[in-house]
């Protein structure tokens, strides 16, 4: 149980990084470590497959296309938020947090079951993936698909539309707006 | 460490999140507390199924598909930033105000 | 076959008739006479069998029930609806033949028919009703086809005037008759017209409820039948087309509000003020129209204010208690005015013209035989002059006044003098006209609607109605001498017909003649002036040929209040209440641009005003308990 506290030292650490430093990208290294931090709960909460599933999805996933995506829009790597600003959503996340801290306070969980004994199987969640859960589990992957499909067409749609827009008034453009959708075509895949 | 301790620390983290989507004009930073706040979820799911659930499957199951709708979500907003950002040359969300009145 | 049958074919036929020439074969005219005319044969002979056949159980079927109260449609047949119902039969049948040759040339000849189907329809569902429900629809189906039929020529904005003039004074009295059918089933609980008269019969003064019941009634009456003050439509109604004016004034239009008088003569019975009122309206009505009709030289308003007087007679007899005079004038009536409208329309077709000087001028008379006799047998009758039918009615009614005040019957001597005189002056006129005299101008003649001849389809109706005519008046006078032991339309309804001695029917034969006298010297004689006596008292003739200013006084008045008030109306219509919407629609568009503008488009605000209640709502629930 040390460990889980080492744990979410380290994970509350390195979220206060990601959310307050002002480069982005440093900021995403910091949501990168948190998010291992969190595996590593995971671990001790007794589930390294969920732990893997984490590592794999969000630290190799999901922070790298916020890499990619920063790289892309080059010019805001960096920007300020006013002080002002910063203490308005600071006392509106305390008081959120008072708020529902107090309520977990005053909560009666019942009675822990006894946890130490319990050794969950990686089959025993496939089965249940592929019997009771089914439907969600095919659901998910019919959203997924449409998310894969639904970003590709906005970026393209955007960029062809952003593409032709960017050509300098009275440029001749012997291809019409063909070389644009070809690069913005690539920025797309790209992210 | 018990179970009021991990939820406690998921609030930690959900709060830390919602500063984030509070505070941030950039809209990937405004994700990065999206996803904190989705992982706050994940850790009282695995907490409550650690410590009370009569059938420890589930609440595992349900952080998967967590993750998975998770990326998702992070496919769409990020290629919605990157159209907005073509459109605009910027990702500051208080440039993004056409809905207002 | 037994009576039921005949009695849905009755009802049936022209409703068919109707709906097959109006909507089926509207285009191809003959066929859509052929059949109204088919229909109209049915009509007549069921309703002529029924009649023969004497009283018999109601027909009827259910239509749905409130509660308590069945709705029946269905057909009533008792003494007062067979005798009505025969009288409607043959006199339609008649005018749908008659019109076979004055519509001949007409393109909407298809029309007509369907037109002339369904007023048949609706007068004798209305007739044969046994309850108020239907009564009340078919009433207003009448006034219905009334306005369709007077407006037929609806190019003419004339007659569109016309049309609606009728359809809204008859409307005023409507509302009255509405009122008062609802009042009765309140008071009495019932829609079955039969148990009403039953409830009432024998009643003499049934106190203030049905002081009012009946005098909404005779409001309805009144309009329906053209009686002071709501008379006024009736002779602009004379717009339609001669065989609708013939209809109209004889057996459907007019005659539905004596009948209703009639039919329920037990309830205005038990309500005697108001049948004191409308005694005095009446005989006051008959004075008035007949001395409109003494200038009047279109022939058709002559005998149009004639209908209204007449009108008035008949409602006399009834008010003065005597359910059978009223009747049997509103029967004699309706044979001889039918009979004089299709003459009337006969000489307009053949002369173009209405005016009873360019008629008489053009010599028609000479040519025309079968419609000079019309003439003369319908003139006579209406005149009162003995053996005719006219007078036999005529004096029922005036002998059914023996207890009524002496200015009442005065009133009636009067009436009765004044028609013998203005028909006997429009008989003269037409038949004996004076080419030298100049002292009226002929009218123009028009020689497009001039159509030459009346062909057998104008001339056999005009004859048979002559020959019915005739035959009622045997009939009387045969009860009159007593070579029966009854008048036969007094032992249809049931009622004792009052004898008189040819002594007591003196004052009456008198002033007939009189005034038929006094019109002979005046238009008749060789070389009379052909200048009646009102002729020589301008005053009076312009207070006459305006109808008594009666339609401006309405004009201004009226009219002026009821567009004054529409004016009023609209003023509020568009700046209270159209202004009240707008000013709430301001409102909601202005404080939606207000709230509008607290949105200021930053996500972030949203979210966090959003996180911060979702706090609250957490920390109230969980606190609460």
């Amino acid at each position: 149980m040390i460990t889980a506290g080492l744990l979410m030292a380290v994970t509350f650490a390195a979220a206060l990084l990601a959310v307050t430093l002002r480069n982005v990208l440093h900021a995403i290294f910091g949501l990168a470590v948190a998010l291992l931090g969190i595996a590593g709960i995971f671990i001790t909460l007794g589930s390294p497959f969920v732990a893997a599933m984490e590592v794999l999805v969000y630290v190799g996933g999901i922070s790298v296309a916020m890499v990619f995506a920063v790289m892309l829009s080059t010019v805001v790597a960096r920007q300020d938020e006013g002080g002002r600003r910063r203490v308005w959503a600071g006392l509106a996340a305390l008081g959120f947090f008072a708020a529902m801290a107090l309520v977990i306070t005053r909560a009666d969980f019942g009675p822990d079951s006894d946890p130490s004994e319990q050794a969950w199987a990686v089959a025993e969640i496939g089965g249940d993936l592929l019997t009771h859960y089914n439907v969600v589990f095919e659901a998910l992957s019919l959203v997924l698909l449409i998310a894969i499909v639904g970003a590709v067409a906005i970026s393209r749609r955007e960029a062809a539309a952003s593409g032709s827009a960017r050509l300098e008034p009275g440029a001749i453009d012997p291809d019409g707006t063909g070389k644009s959708d070809v690069e913005s075509e690539q920025r797309g895949q790209d992210a | 460490m018990t179970l009021p301790a991990f939820t406690m620390f998921a609030l930690l983290l959900f709060c830390m999140g919602l500063y984030a989507v509070l505070a941030r004009r950039n809209l990937i930073a405004i994700l990065i507390g999206i996803e904190l706040m989705l992982n706050a979820a994940s850790v009282n799911f695995m907490a409550f199924n650690y410590f009370v659930a009569p059938d420890p499957a589930v609440g595992q199951i349900i952080v998967l598909f967590i993750i998975g709708l998770a990326a998702a979500e992070v496919a769409i907003a990020l290629s919605i930033i990157l159209a907005v950002y073509r459109q605009r040359r910027a990702i500051d969300i208080e440039q993004l105000t056409e809905v207002k009145g | 076959m037994s009576y039921e049958t005949w009695a849905l074919a009755l009802l049936f036929a022209p409703l068919l008739g109707f709906f097959l020439a109006l909507v089926v074969f509207r285009d191809r005219h003959n066929v859509a006479a052929a059949i109204v005319i088919a229909a109209g044969s049915v009509s007549a002979a069921a309703s002529i069998l029924l009649c023969v056949g004497g009283p018999q159980p109601t027909v009827s079927a259910r239509w749905f029930h409130i509660g308590d109260i069945t709705i029946a449609f269905g057909v009533l047949l008792d003494s007062r609806t067979l005798l009505m119902g025969a009288v409607v039969g043959v006199i339609t049948l008649c005018i749908q033949i008659y019109s076979l040759g004055y519509m001949a040339h007409d393109p909407g000849k298809g029309r007509f028919f369907g037109f002339l189907a369904l007023f048949e329809w609706a007068m004798l569902s209305f007739v044969y009703a046994p309850n108020l429900l239907q009564t009340f629809i078919f009433w207003e189906l009448v006034g219905l086809a009334s306005f369709l039929l007077i407006g037929f020529w609806y190019q003419k904005p004339s007659a569109v005037a016309a049309a609606k003039k009728a359809f809204i004074m008859t409307r005023i009295g409507d509302i009255g008759l509405f009122v008062g059918l609802i009042l009765l089933f309140r008071a009495t609980d019932t829609l079955d017209i039969e148990s009403i008269l039953t409830l009432y019969a024998g009643s003499s003064a049934g106190g203030a409820p049905t002081e009012i019941i009946a005098a909404l009634l005779f409001m309805g009456i009144v309009g329906k039948s053209a009686q002071f003050p709501l008379h006024t439509w009736l002779p602009d109604a004379m717009e339609g087309p001669t065989p609708v004016s013939a209809l109209l004034h004889s057996a459907t239009m007019v005659a539905a509000g004596v009948f209703l008088f009639a039919r329920f003569h037990e309830l205005f019975m038990a309500a005697e003020t108001t049948r004191m009122a409308a005694l005095a309206i009446a005989t006051f009505t008959a004075i008035l129209a007949s001395t409109m009709a003494v200038v009047a030289r279109d022939m058709k308003r002559i005998l149009a204010f004639s209908s209204i007087s007449q009108l008035g007679f008949m409602l006399m007899g009834l008010a003065a208690g005597s359910l059978f005079a009223g009747y049997f004038h509103l029967t004699t009536h309706a044979f001889f005015k039918a009979l004089l409208f299709l003459v009337a329309g006969a000489f307009i077709h053949r002369c173009g013209s209405n005016d009873i000087v360019a008629i008489g001028r053009q010599g028609a008379a000479r040519t025309m035989k079968v419609t000079t006799f019309g003439l003369i047998v319908g003139g006579v009758a209406l005149a009162g002059i003995p053996p005719l039918s006219g007078f036999f009615s005529k004096e029922q009614i005036i002998a059914s006044l023996g207890q009524a005040s002496p200015i009442i019957v005065a009133g009636a001597y009067a009436a009765a003098f004044l028609t013998a005189y203005y028909t006997f002056r429009m008989i003269f006129l037409v038949t004996r006209p004076d080419p030298e005299s100049a002292a009226q101008p002929a009218g123009p003649a028009d020689p497009d609607h001039a159509h030459g001849e009346p062909t057998w389809a104008m001339n056999g109706p005009i004859l048979l109605l002559s020959l019915i005519t005739l035959l009622i008046s045997a009939l009387s006078a045969g009860a009159l001498v007593g070579a029966m032991s009854e008048d036969p339309i007094a032992s249809i309804l049931g009622q004792a017909s009052h004898h008189a001695s040819i002594a007591e029917m003196a004052p009456a034969i008198a002033i007939a003649i009189l005034g038929a006298v006094l019109a002979f010297f005046e238009f008749g004689k060789k070389g009379a002036a052909q200048t009646g006596i009102v002729a020589r008292m301008p005053g009076l003739e312009r207070l006459l040929a305006n109808r008594w200013y009666i339609d401006a006084i309405y004009r201004h008045t009226l009219v002026a209040l009821a567009t004054g008030i529409a004016r009023v109306s609209h003023g509020v219509e568009t700046r209270g209440f159209d202004g009240g919407a707008d000013k709430v629609a301001d409102a909601t568009v202005a404080s939606g641009r207000q709230v509008a503008r607290r949105h200021s488009g930053r996500l972030q605000l949203y979210i966090g005003g959003a996180a911060i209640l979702f706090a609250l709502a957490v920390v109230f629930l969980g606190f609460r308990g």
